[in-house]
């Protein structure tokens, strides 16, 4: 059984009366551990897509299968602990919150579930963040708030954020977006360290051809339609 | 790294992220709730004042003159000092109607300071000792012996106006000189302000003509009914018969003040309910921005984990956080106003009982659920809206 089976999905949104189709009936196999990358232009669909499999946006039609269970079948608070358990998200956009230190920002994924745990391991959460903080290179700034980093800390402060929560698999939109050269190629070997390392399923969206290079299997999006390069 | 991560602790932060906004959320809860607490006090003030002058006078039925109950309500209620006279004769009279038990009466003398008296202007209470079943019982209490000629008993309140403590002192009164032998603890009615005296001065006050009563004239009668008769039809017949006398059932005492209280209590009413539905329309105007505004911050909280619950619960815990404190300061501001002003009120002014802290402490509880529930309502609508959102489209929205 594959870790992640989509089948036949669809997301149409509505604008006023338009219907925009984003994605259009794609069906997909992903196996644990793999890595990959899907590639197109803005609005073919890749970040809709990503979106669909975390859990994020529920699909027109299809199905998105778990290690064989559906996703969508599951209420509001499955899914929501599908995200909180399983999946690891890296946004396009800066997302950490400014109200809150890096060092919150990073233990905010684990509230919610201490919320629901409340046994949870408070000190060895603080010592994994000080950890993944110094994995990106940034264990000095545990203190610091978001509007005191530049764009490219804060790129990589969601990116350790992201696997705060041991996830199965990591879904990133253009991760790299924000980072020079040298930092993007440090991260792309984080991601590739913790996807050999530790056996996460990693998928990249990214309109960068360069870098989707840079991992096992590459998709390419085009109006809504995907295809294996 | 130490200090817990919590949903509290993210729900504190995002309280202090816009003071301003806050505080000024804070001001209007606040200012309803001081409002209520004010309006709460000052008619269970009223309302207990009667309620314990009611119990306290031991009489079933309350007999004046024609038209003068509502001023000895003013006497017993508000302190408020005024005169009023019937024959004593009128005694005999209502002894003989059928139901009524026993009785005994008083005769109410203002002071006036200057014409009469060295005391403030107060209410001076002339009663018979060999019939009282009023003030002997405390009388008892507090010297253990009947009041002789020349000496007078003050209430708690009088008793701080002519500087009496613990030695007794000499106060003229309609020209008399009169011991004072003794403080009554304070009842919580309007006789706490003032001073008695037995029945047979009233002789002596005469002879130097300085009270404005002639012979053999008394003020009320305080009248006890047989068991298993009724105080109402009691009273009625009394009316009935003398028609000289109004004759009022003792759960009627005050009833032109519940009355005007009721009156009151609806204004109150109307107002608070205006303003709470104004509290009710900021909280959800404020809140329907801070949902906007954090939109997109609680896509993200939804992607990496958050439940409706979750969201629901920090949104709860700010408003929560807001409510109280505006409630805690409504609550100590509306106490503050309610003791400050008491001077400003007339109807205040002369009622002698304050509140009991068990009365004020369920004010105060009841003022800050209202406050907090108040706030946390306004904040519903806003918060069940954006915990809805599907997280990408939370994420998306700016």
């Amino acid at each position: 059984m594959s870790q992640i089976e989509i089948a036949g999905i669809t997301k149409i949104y509505t604008v006023g009366e338009l219907g925009i189709k984003a994605v259009d009936n794609i069906s997909l196999k992903i196996e644990k551990g793999e890595s990959l990358s899907i590639v197109g232009h803005s609005g073919s669909g890749k970040t809709t897509l990503l979106s669909i499999i975390g859990g994020l946006i529920r699909p027109t039609s299809g199905r998105v299968l778990f290690e064989g269970i559906d996703v969508y079948a599951l209420d509001s608070n499955s899914i929501s602990e599908y995200r909180c358990n399983k999946i690891g998200f890296v946004f396009q956009f800066a997302s950490l919150l400014p109200i809150l230190t890096v060092k919150e920002n990073l233990l905010l994924p684990l509230i919610f579930r201490s919320a629901e745990n409340p046994r949870d391991n408070s000190k060895g959460n603080e010592q994994k963040a000080a950890e993944l903080l110094k994995m990106v290179g940034l264990g000095d700034r545990v203190d610091a708030y978001p509007s005191q980093l530049s764009g490219g800390q804060q790129r990589r402060i969601a990116i350790a954020r992201a696997f705060m929560n041991d996830p199965e698999i990591i879904l990133a939109d253009e991760p790299t977006g924000d980072l020079d050269e040298k930092t993007e190629a440090d991260m792309m070997n984080f991601f590739k360290f913790m996807n050999e390392e530790k056996g996460i399923t990693f998928i990249m969206v990214t309109h960068n051809m360069e870098l989707a290079n840079k991992v096992k299997r590459q998709l390419k999006m085009s109006n809504g339609l995907i295809r294996e390069l | 790294m130490t200090n817990e991560f919590t949903l509290f602790s993210l729900a504190l932060k995002n309280v202090k992220r816009k003071p301003f906004r806050t505080c000024m959320l804070i001001a209007a809860i606040g200012l309803l709730v001081s409002a209520i607490v004010f309006a709460l006090s000052f008619v269970r003030r009223v309302d207990s004042s009667i309620k314990i002058t009611s119990e306290r006078l031991g009489a079933d039925l309350l007999i004046v003159p024609t038209e003068s109950s509502g001023a000895a309500e003013d006497i017993l209620l508000e302190n408020k000092a005024k005169s009023f006279y019937m024959d004593k004769d009128i005694v005999e009279r209502v002894r003989n109607i059928e139901g009524v038990d026993s009785l005994t009466y008083q005769t109410y003398l203002v002071s006036i300071t200057g014409v009469c008296c060295d005391v403030p202007e107060s209410i001076i209470v002339a009663f018979d000792q060999g019939t009282d079943f009023i003030i002997r019982p405390w009388l008892n209490k507090k010297i253990g012996r009947r009041l002789e000629r020349g000496e007078a008993i003050v209430g708690s309140e009088s008793a701080f106006n002519i500087r009496l403590g613990l030695t007794e002192v000499d106060t003229v009164l309609f020209g008399n000189i009169f011991k004072m032998v003794g403080v009554l603890d304070k009842t919580g009615t309007g006789l706490d302000t003032a001073i008695f005296i037995d029945d047979n001065n009233i002789a002596d006050i005469f002879k130097k003509g300085k009270a404005n009563i002639k012979p053999d004239q008394i003020s009320v009668i305080f009248a006890k009914v047989r068991s298993g008769y009724d105080p109402y039809k009691i009273a009625s017949q009394i009316e009935g018969s003398i028609i000289e006398v109004d004759a009022v059932a003792r759960k009627d005492i005050g009833k032109s003040l519940i009355y005007t209280l009721r009156d009151i209590n609806r204004a109150f009413t109307v107002t608070l309910s205006l303003a709470s539905i104004l509290s009710i329309f900021l909280v959800w105007a404020v809140f329907s921005a801070i949902a906007n505004e954090r939109a997109k911050e609680v896509g993200i909280m939804r992607a990496i984990g958050a439940k409706e619950s979750h969201i629901v619960m920090i949104f709860c815990l700010e408003v929560f956080v807001i409510g109280s404190i505006g409630s805690i300061l409504g609550i100590i501001s509306g106490t503050a106003f309610s003791l400050l002003l008491t001077k400003s009120f007339t109807i205040l002014k002369n009622l002698s009982n304050d509140l009991t802290v068990t009365e004020r402490s369920f004010i105060d509880v009841l003022s800050f659920l209202l406050g907090t529930v108040i706030c946390i309502f306004g904040a519903l609508l806003p918060i069940q809206r954006i915990k809805k959102l599907e997280p990408l489209l939370a994420i998306k929205e700016e």
